[in-house]
């Protein structure tokens, strides 16, 4: 049974993240209300360092979207946009979303923004969900801007030059558009140290979460979900660079002195799917009294775009961008979910299977059945959602996971 | 002085009384309410009547901590697990529907819990399914089971949407259909969503309040897979395996072998 008054040892970055986070959003807001500026709002894998490159301030819908869902107010927002003719049943980001946007409220009002910061062009791919293009399409019909975006195949085995041929030049054919109302023409040499930039980033994320590696592990998939801001909204700048430094210093020393993010760490987990925003501090208060650490997560790996090459970079953004998990046929996540067992010492994986995303809900085709085959590594599903807190049973949830950490206990 | 062991349940609270020898010496079951603490003390109160109670209690379930006596919780799903492999010390599967659940789980041959599953978040396949129909319909549920036998035709409801289900039932009622062929529907429907926890793969031990109460469905269920047992006190397991787990949670069974007989479903429409 769960330990009672276990506090978990907070990062100290988490500071620096607010600060880091704060002057990103004045960056927006400056920007929107700046008519000799321009922002471009992006899907969260979109073409982000393009839109850098040429000017743009970079604003993401998904990252809004889930500060809606960690305020709590989803479940207000989404039955507005349902009488709006959406279904409660599609992703609850666009419900939560459109809902917030049409009651005059955004979880931004904190940092000075009366409303969304008007779009000048909304850029999307479809490498996630197609919903990122109908969510983006409600906006550009709204504010009477264009949209564009990247259409990637889907359920992708192996990647061939075809499809880097086709997505690079995807890529490639958003300029045109682009330049009409980007502050800068497209300079390859700026592309080129986004790139990087957004490379060097990617790395460093990479390396703050293996630092999980270590047993106990200096962080939670809790941590790196609020963590993970700067590499979703600031990747391509140095801002998400200099954080990333700063948060993998902190790591290192958290592993040197043997300090973990779960105190008592006896059972280390694997997260499948998206978070549950409005229960993310529950559930890391959860896990820790039950001495479990979520170590490692898709979706947190999933932001790691280390492909990206300045070198070759609409190229390697194709490849980058497509070879994402999500993207993926059921075999390839196999591998990948399989690597991730092996290589952060997991004990049980948690399949979180998101009502309103079946896309990254990995659980409805089988697969957590062929991994546990292939491992033997026990799972749980738990139902629920990234929003909508409808979708949610808490007591049910919490005996599931309390009940799967006993089974866990009796495994060891 | 007794053990007692209590599964504090959306529907009904459920208590044992356990002696030093692991025999059941008691059960109760009263209804949860909005209560727990009251239903949980109701139980006790009956308990303490004629024997003393050593304490902590035992106790699992959603009301699992609301009591105001000393306890130690438990999950419900390792305490059912540790009961029904106390009774049946082999590899098997069990379903156990509840009032608020149905779930699934998978035993090995040292009682291990390898796998388990929970209903969606959907109230069909559960207790709450079967009360709100007979809320509907005017009806006292525990009339279903004795109803449903004076059918032998075997009507399928589409739907596992609690609403949508009435509404199909009030359907089949303009289109005439007796009372104890749509009872039996309804069991047919409950017995349809237990197949969809798991494939069994060895003997299924059914346990829980609705196979308590509604063993028509165990039977029905027997159909697709004959190798089906119940124990004799099917909604008091969960309470009974908190008392072999004791105050340990990695599930230390510190109670002496228990003699709880099994019955074996009764079906009067196959040779099972």
């Amino acid at each position: 049974m769960p330990r009672s008054g276990s506090d978990i040892a907070a990062l100290a970055s988490v500071d620096q993240l607010k600060a880091v986070m704060g002057a990103y959003f004045t960056r927006v807001k400056e920007a929107a209300e700046d008519p000799a500026q321009r922002v471009a709002w992006c899907s969260s894998v979109g073409p982000a360092e393009l839109l850098y490159a040429m000017g743009f301030e970079v604003f993401f819908p998904e990252n809004h979207a889930a500060m809606i869902g960690a305020s709590k107010k989803a479940a207000d927002y989404i039955p507005v946009t349902v009488a709006h003719g959406y279904s409660p049943d599609i992703c609850s980001y666009l419900t939560s979303d459109i809902g917030a946007f049409l009651t005059g409220e955004t979880p931004l009002q904190r940092y000075g923004f009366t409303s969304l910061p008007r779009p000048d062009i909304l850029v999307y791919n479809t490498n996630q969900c197609r919903e990122v293009k109908d969510w983006f399409s409600f906006y550009a019909a709204h504010y009477s801007v264009p949209v564009i975006g990247i259409h990637t195949p889907l359920n992708v085995e192996d990647i061939s030059e075809d499809m880097i041929t086709y997505i690079s030049r995807q890529f490639r054919s958003l300029i045109p558009t682009l330049e009409e109302c980007a502050p800068e023409r497209f300079d390859i040499d700026r592309f080129r140290e986004r790139i990087a930039l957004s490379h060097d980033a990617c790395v460093l994320w990479r390396e703050v979460l293996e630092t999980a590696r270590h047993r106990p592990s200096p962080l939670t998939f809790f941590d790196a979900s609020i963590h993970m801001g700067p590499i979703v909204v600031m990747r391509g700048t140095t801002h998400a660079l200099e954080y990333y430094r700063m948060l993998k210093q902190e790591l290192d020393t958290r592993v040197a002195d043997g300090v973990a993010a779960v105190a008592g760490e006896r059972y280390r987990l694997y997260w499948e799917g998206m978070p549950l925003w409005f229960k993310l501090s529950g559930m890391a208060k959860l896990f820790n009294s039950l001495d479990a650490c979520v170590v490692a997560s898709t979706y947190c790996n999933s932001w790691i775009f280390d492909d990206l090459d300045p070198a070759n970079p609409f190229d390697s953004s194709a490849l980058a961008y497509t070879r994402l998990f999500i993207v993926r046929s059921d075999d390839v996540k196999q591998q990948v979910i399989t690597d991730h067992l092996r290589e952060y010492a997991i004990d049980g994986i948690i399949y979180h299977d998101a009502k309103t995303c079946p896309r990254n809900s990995n659980n409805r085709y089988g697969l957590q059945m062929r991994i546990q085959r292939q491992t033997a590594v026990p799972y749980l599903e738990l139902n629920g959602d990234l929003n909508d807190s409808r979708c949610y049973s808490e007591e049910q949830s919490i005996i599931a996971i309390e009940t799967f950490v006993n089974q866990l206990a009796m495994r060891k | 002085m007794y053990r007692a062991g209590l599964d504090l349940g959306s529907s009904y609270t459920k208590g044992v009384l356990v002696d030093d020898g692991g025999h059941i010496v008691d059960h109760v079951a009263v209804r949860t309410g909005y209560d727990f603490r009251a239903a949980s003390k109701e139980v006790l109160d009956r308990f303490s009547e004629a024997h003393e109670i050593q304490y902590p209690v035992l106790s699992c379930g959603y009301g699992r901590e609301q009591l105001d006596v000393p306890f130690t919780s438990h999950s419900e799903i390792i305490a059912l697990a540790a009961a029904v492999h106390r009774v049946y010390p082999e590899r098997l599967d069990i379903i156990d529907i509840g009032g608020q659940d149905t779930k699934y789980v998978r035993l090995t041959e040292t009682g291990y819990v390898e796998n388990f599953r929970m209903n969606r978040k959907c109230a069909a396949g559960t207790g709450a399914f079967l009360e709100e129909i007979a809320f509907r319909l005017g009806m006292d549920p525990s009339l279903f089971d004795a109803m449903a036998r004076r059918s032998e035709k075997d009507i399928r409801l589409n739907s596992y949407c609690t609403v949508f289900a009435v509404s199909e039932i009030i359907g089949l009622i303009k289109n005439g259909s007796p009372m104890p062929d749509i009872v039996r529907g309804v069991y047919h429907s409950i017995a349809k969503r237990c197949e969809e926890l798991a494939i069994p793969q060895h003997t299924l031990v059914f346990t829980g309040g609705v196979p308590d109460r509604h063993p028509m469905i165990v039977e029905l269920f027997s159909r697709r897979w004959p190798d089906i047992r119940t124990p004799e006190l099917p909604q008091f397991m969960a309470a009974y395996g908190c008392v072999l787990l004791g105050e340990d949670p990695g599930g230390s069974q510190s109670v002496a072998e228990p003699e709880l007989a099994e019955t074996t479903p009764r079906c009067d429409d196959c040779s099972v």
